[in-house]
């Protein structure tokens, strides 16, 4: 398959700047570029197709340089949000469409577009038009359509993100088994963190027009390296708390660390454990299936905690005005 | 319960659409179907269709808008790229002058390219006689001249609406260049391709005052041959029954027409719209600068010519520059042919014009409305019966007025000039009032209401001010359509009902080009102001 690099591109608009030292997706890698909407990463998947040309910087895929290269020859296969499904076409002739324009003999068009209808489970469908399809399927004809040109690396532009919640979280696991199964190179744009999380090798996590942080779903998650990152994949606590070069103390809750000075602890609420005591006041919780979500205060500062219910020191009918409280992990920003 | 008695102001133009359309073309039908002694006969329709001069002119007549049709898509579908793709200096003006077309009377534009085309136009002495006056030749020229602007329109508004991811996505699956045009691009703008060339042909199927005054004899279409026979041969019968066969025909085309423009609007629907690309100076410099030069240059010269040969005409007098013809037209020595004098004439267009806004706006407002905000039973119905009326010509709508009301005392009034004008402009209106309203919300008068607003004061204060735009171009639309109005004008009127138009059209039949050209400049003056208050308005028309 192939290995992408960026190096030093640069684009600028009157109002964004668009800006990626480097980044490298691993040959069968299958890479997240996550951010808010607005933050670069549909920019830069465009760039990385060839639909957009950055103002300096090199796009390279397995060591050569691609930028002058069209869309047409980088053997790439798109899937866009809105799909795109060219609507005065059937699903087997969306399909066939990339073969057609290699003049790939007839037969070995029908074997090999049955072969991926097959693969994303849409068989039976070739005759229907996109309108005649619901979301779920034309979102898998795209995928199809992407597939079937045997492209080297597969770009996906939040390909699942006007789908409803059951079907969004099902073909996101089938867009990975196929990922696996033909071992081709992906990079994937969402705004998601929970699809990032499980679908990727490895997370970029973008913002305003760069990149803040890449790595494995749980070295982001439990080890942000920005405050941004932090807060981006998930719920966060961030304590701003003075250190005596030994521990950090907030009452009796306290972290040891080295710094001296002010220093940033962050933690997430599944690490704060709860024990019997009274050092936080419980200002508030929810209950979410089978875990609580506690709103604890401790000294002004406000920590969120996250456990399930047959981990809690009490019980949940009968939740009390203070508990005691333990940070088992936590890193400094 | 008074929501439903609200719904009751349909009745207004219905009732006007089944009085002064629906009855007219019955009586027509009426005629050409049945004998005073026999009662129903095909008589007169068989000697329509065994007579070879009548056959000749049917096929002429669908021969010729296909020709035109085609002519003006060849003429259209450069613009229609240029405008979706690209900005340009200058696509303002361009874009402007385009609009030109939709105000100026078929009259003075047949008395431009007549000038152009004849013995000493100055087409003629540029680049030799091509035999294209009195031809099939010049009535193509004159409808491409209308209806180039509609492809362009039509086509650009959609092109831009084409989801650029599809080109994309072609791209990345190896399509480009003429491939990616005609597998992609291409049907995706049918629909648009498709709606205005079946627009244009049905203008030009229709089409009165260009093959009256530019085909001569031999290139007559129907139009022209039913006016011929009820006019000079008053033979009612035989005109009838040719009326019967073009509304037949133009029923039929009205009808591909409307299904090609839902198919249209459903495709126009898409909320994607794609930015133009500004042109560097060096690609302005370059080929394409040049192609869209070349391009511009064309639709200005198309545009201005014919005008420009009209204004040269009128000021000059043997050979020099003079406003002798001006003198003419507004002395009473050289004015004897039409029983009323020029002021009259100026005075009565605009009248007509007036009272054709009032009334088509109004009809139109309330047609517009009901279809866009209220549903009823019979809605279907009520939507057929108001848009038949774009299918109709203006003379078989002046023969029909003629037999419907020969007898009562509307006849030879000035009303029933107006009433015909209506008809015939409110189509148009109904289009120009609709597409604002359809841009309207609907949940900006629920808001009105909500607020405390009854329906009415939340149309009058929301939904009003907002289409204002839209009303007034269909208001313009509506006098522009009233002063160049020539074939039921013609048939309804006594003199002292002559109009602008009509006094143009007999200074031609004598010949007097000078003076038909001064009279000409007038019209222009007129329609230039209509023009002008459209570009002010700023509202998109064409």
């Amino acid at each position: 398959m192939v290995e992408v690099e960026l190096w030093e591109i640069m684009k600028e608009w009157e109002d964004f700047k668009l800006s990626i030292k480097y980044l490298r997706v691993k040959d069968r890698e299958f890479l997240t570029l996550l951010g808010p909407s607005g933050c670069g990463k549909t920019t830069t998947l465009r760039i990385i197709a060839g639909f957009e040309k950055p103002e300096s910087g090199k796009i390279i895929f397995n060591g050569k340089v691609v930028n002058d290269v069209p869309p047409y020859r980088r053997n790439i296969g798109i899937v866009f949000q809105d799909y795109a499904l060219f609507p005065h076409m059937t699903v087997f002739k969306n399909v066939a469409f990339g073969l057609e324009m290699r003049k790939t003999p007839k037969d070995e068009v029908e074997r090999r577009v049955n072969q991926v209808l097959e693969l994303v489970g849409l068989k039976g469908l070739e005759n229907r038009y996109p309108e005649q399809l619901s979301g779920g399927q034309q979102q898998r004809v795209a995928l199809a359509r992407a597939l079937v040109i045997e492209p080297e690396l597969l770009l996906l532009d939040e390909p699942l993100s006007n789908l409803d919640a059951k079907i969004r979280e099902r073909l996101r696991g089938e867009i990975r088994r196929i990922q696996r199964e033909l071992g081709i190179t992906t990079i994937y744009v969402t705004h998601d963190q929970e699809e990032a999380m499980a679908i990727s090798d490895r997370i970029a996590v973008m913002n305003v027009g760069t990149i803040e942080q890449v790595g494995k779903p749980l070295e982001l998650y439990y080890n942000p390296r920005t405050e941004f990152v932090a807060r981006f994949l998930g719920l966060s606590n961030i304590l701003e708390l003075q250190s005596d070069g030994e521990k950090a103390c907030l009452g009796s809750l306290c972290f040891k660390t080295e710094k001296a000075g002010k220093v940033r602890i962050f933690f997430r609420p599944e690490s704060v454990h709860l024990k019997e005591g009274s050092d936080a006041k419980i200002m508030g919780y929810e209950l979410l299936p089978g875990r609580i979500r506690l709103r604890l205060e401790v000294e002004g500062h406000v920590i969120i905690a996250e456990r399930f219910l047959n981990e809690l020191p009490f019980t949940p009918e009968k939740i009390p005005k203070k508990t005691g409280i333990e940070v088992k992990s936590f890193v400094l920003l | 319960m008074k929501l439903k008695w609200r719904k009751l102001i349909i009745l207004i133009p219905l009732t006007f659409l089944i009085l002064f359309f629906y009855i007219p073309i019955l009586s027509i039908i009426h005629e050409g179907f049945w004998d005073r002694d026999n009662g129903f006969t095909l008589k007169y329709i068989f000697s329509i269709l065994l007579n070879s001069y009548h056959r000749h002119i049917i096929i002429f007549t669908i021969e010729q808008a296909l020709a035109s049709t085609l002519l003006t898509l060849f003429l259209g579908l450069p613009g229609a790229y240029i405008f979706a793709k690209y900005e340009f200096p200058g696509k303002k003006i361009i874009r402007a002058f385009l609009t030109v077309p939709f105000v100026m009377p078929s009259i003075m534009v047949a008395l431009g390219f007549l000038l152009l085309f004849g013995k000493e136009g100055f087409f003629t002495k540029l680049f030799g006689d091509w035999g294209i006056l009195y031809s099939w030749k010049a009535i193509l020229i004159a409808h491409a001249f209308y209806n180039f602007p509609i492809v362009i329109r039509m086509v650009s508004a959609l092109w831009q609406r084409i989801n650029p991811h599809y080109e994309e996505m072609a791209m990345s699956l190896g399509a480009r260049g003429f491939t990616l045009f005609r597998k992609v691009t291409l049907p995706m703008l049918m629909p648009a391709i498709f709606a205005s060339a079946m627009l244009t042909f049905v203008f030009c199927f229709l089409s009165f005052s260009i093959p009256l005054i530019l085909g001569g004899y031999h290139y007559a279409t129907i139009e022209v041959d039913i006016f011929m026979l009820i006019m000079t041969l008053l033979d009612f019968k035989t005109g009838s029954a040719l009326a019967v066969i073009q509304i037949a025909l133009s029923f039929i085309f009205m009808y591909l027409y409307i299904k090609s423009l839902d198919e249209y609007s459903k495709a126009e629907e898409q909320k994607i719209f794609r930015k133009t690309k500004k042109l560097t100076v060096r690609e302005l410099a370059g080929i394409k600068g040049l192609l869209i030069g070349f391009y511009s240059l064309i639709v200005f010269m198309f545009v201005i010519s014919p005008l420009l040969a009209v204004i040269y005409d009128s000021l000059m007098y043997n050979g020099h520059f003079s406003v002798e013809w001006y003198r003419r037209v507004f002395s009473p020595h050289y004015n004897p042919i039409f029983g009323a004098t020029t002021l009259t004439a100026i005075r009565n267009s605009i009248l007509f014009g007036f009272g054709t806004i009032l009334l088509s706006t109004t009809i139109a407002l309330i047609v517009a409305y009901s279809l866009h905000r209220w549903n009823f039973r019979g809605k279907n119905i009520f939507d057929a019966l108001v848009m038949l009326p774009l299918g109709s010509s203006a003379v078989t709508l002046g023969l029909g007025y003629i037999k419907a009301f020969h007898t009562t005392p509307l006849y030879r009034t000035w009303l029933i000039i107006v009433l015909a004008h209506t008809v015939i402009a409110y189509p148009f209106v109904l289009r120009a009032i609709s597409a604002v309203l359809r841009k309207i919300k609907p949940n900006l008068s629920e808001a009105a209401v909500s607020l405390g607003a009854n329906e009415w004061k939340a149309f009058l204060k929301v939904e009003l001010p907002l289409a204002l735009g839209g009303i007034i171009v269909g208001a313009i639309f509506a006098f522009a359509m009233s002063i160049a109005e020539l074939g039921a004008t013609y048939m309804l009127y006594s003199p002292e009902y002559t109009t602008i138009t009509i006094a143009v059209y007999r200074f031609l039949g004598s010949r007097q080009f000078g003076s038909a050209s001064a009279l000409s400049v007038i019209l222009m003056v007129i329609s230039g102001i209509s023009f002008m208050i459209i570009e002010r308005i700023g509202e998109e028309v064409w």
